[in-house]
């Protein structure tokens, strides 16, 4: 699990790539003190999210895992500590995966329908302009 | 281990197969990102014969190499080797690529024997609400369709989803995927291989799109509809592995949507691909009668036999 600040601080070194302590505390939205980043950092690379490096005097972060490669393993994480648990529990997330991929399903059908009824108007409208 | 003239040829061009295929394969598994890239950037037709090419490519080059190069070398500079020690590993290098080989032929039977066996059960209008309109069947390849679609699409939309599984009759799609169940496999890790027959898969649909509309607005509007009432009826129905489904793969439907709703001009092959490809083909047909290339085949050939 990631607090607030550990993700943000994840998304600037992701969109960055390998930065120091100074690099991410210029980029956050809010001004927090600088051993405040320090020790995020430093968490982030205790659970292995990133890897750093010796640079003169300060060290270089840079993650260790892709954003998609540790979206993967977060979905894969959750799911595996679901299905773990006692068998409704599994068969419930099954049962809402199943009803969110059908709403988004009937979803993407509306909208592919909606735009191809808007294409066959303008077509209408050049054919008899 | 000693072994019959025969045999041993047998197990010299069984060896030979395997371990260039495996080298043709790595290459093309590694260059086929890339390739995929280039194929979605051509028109669909000519986009999918570069995929299907390049993936009958290592198979197909470690064929014609086994049969001009390696085989010919082993015939004329050893006519009368009577009793010949084989080295373990390349008996067993032989044993593999021959397994590999009978595997391959068993499966492409086994879905042609499956396919032939559908046919012959199933009525060409399927009393069921299921989504169902494929082209099924190798040689004689037979349109099958449900109630159900029948009476989802309208009369417009039913002929251009016709035409679609009529144009995968004419680029012969069925025959193409039997061709791809009889390719040998070679490491269960090469990712690009796999990857290349899906986007195959996927441009051999967009290429029957595109033949089914024949740049017609109207038919391209009627197929995009006729592909969104489809999927609303619920999942695919299983298909036989030698057939072609209007709906082959859900997750490609908005892409085929957009592409029939926004067409896009897409160029041919490069022509110095084909003409490439064709000087190579002429080297090695040169190449390859000639006494020095057999000799360093037969040389090349004495190190792995021992």
């Amino acid at each position: 699990m990631m607090g607030h600040l550990e993700i943000t601080v994840m998304e600037i070194v992701w969109a960055q790539g390998e930065s120091s302590v100074h690099d991410v505390a210029q980029k956050l939205d809010r001004p927090l003190a600088y051993t405040t980043v320090m020790t995020t950092l430093d968490r982030l690379f205790k659970k292995g999210l990133l890897d750093r490096r010796k640079s003169e005097r300060a060290f270089l972060y840079a993650p260790r895992l892709s954003r998609t490669e540790w979206e993967r393993k977060r979905a894969g994480d959750f799911l595996a500590a679901f299905l773990a648990g006692p068998r409704p529990s599994g068969d419930l997330l099954i049962s809402c995966l199943v009803d969110a991929v059908s709403e988004q399903d009937a979803a993407l059908l509306d909208q592919l329908e909606r735009r191809i009824r808007i294409k066959r108007k303008e077509l209408d409208r050049r054919r008899k302009a | 281990m000693t072994v019959p003239y025969l045999l041993r040829l047998l197990c010299v061009c069984m060896a030979s197969f395997f371990l260039l295929h495996l080298t043709f394969a790595l290459a093309v598994s590694a260059a086929a990102p890339l390739a995929i890239r280039r194929a979605e950037r051509m028109r669909a037709s000519a986009g999918a014969r570069l995929l299907f090419l390049l993936r009958l490519l290592p198979p197909g080059l470690a064929l014609v190499v086994v049969a001009a190069i390696c085989a010919p070398s082993y015939l004329w500079l050893e006519p009368d080797a009577s009793a010949e020690e084989v080295g373990l590993i390349f008996l067993t290098v032989a044993l593999v690529g021959s397994a590999l080989c009978a595997m391959a032929i068993g499966r492409a039977l086994s879905a042609a024997v499956r396919s032939r066996r559908y046919l012959r059960d199933c009525p060409r209008l399927i009393e069921s609400n299921a989504p169902i309109l494929m082209l099924a069947g190798v040689l004689r390849p037979r349109l099958v369709v449900s109630r159900g679609v029948m009476g989802v699409l309208d009369h417009e939309q039913l002929v251009v989803a016709l035409r679609h599984e009529w144009a995968h009759g004419v680029a012969h799609d069925n025959l193409k995927r039997l061709l791809l169940l009889a390719i040998p496999g070679v490491l269960p890790c090469m990712r690009g291989l796999r990857s290349i027959d899906r986007a195959w898969a996927r441009m051999a649909e967009w290429a029957a799109d595109d033949r089914a509309v024949g740049g017609s607005s109207n038919r391209s509007l009627a197929l995009a509809a006729a592909l969104v009432r489809v999927a609303r009826m619920g999942p695919a129905a299983p298909a036989p592995a030698l057939a072609t489904s209007l709906m082959a793969d859900p997750c490609d439907l908005e892409k085929r949507v957009d592409r029939l709703l926004d067409p896009a001009p897409s160029p041919e092959m490069p022509r110095a691909w084909v003409v490439s490809g064709a000087a190579f083909a002429l080297a090695l047909s040169a190449m390859a009668p000639q006494p020095a290339t057999l000799r360093a085949a037969h040389r090349l050939l004495e190190l792995l036999l021992h």
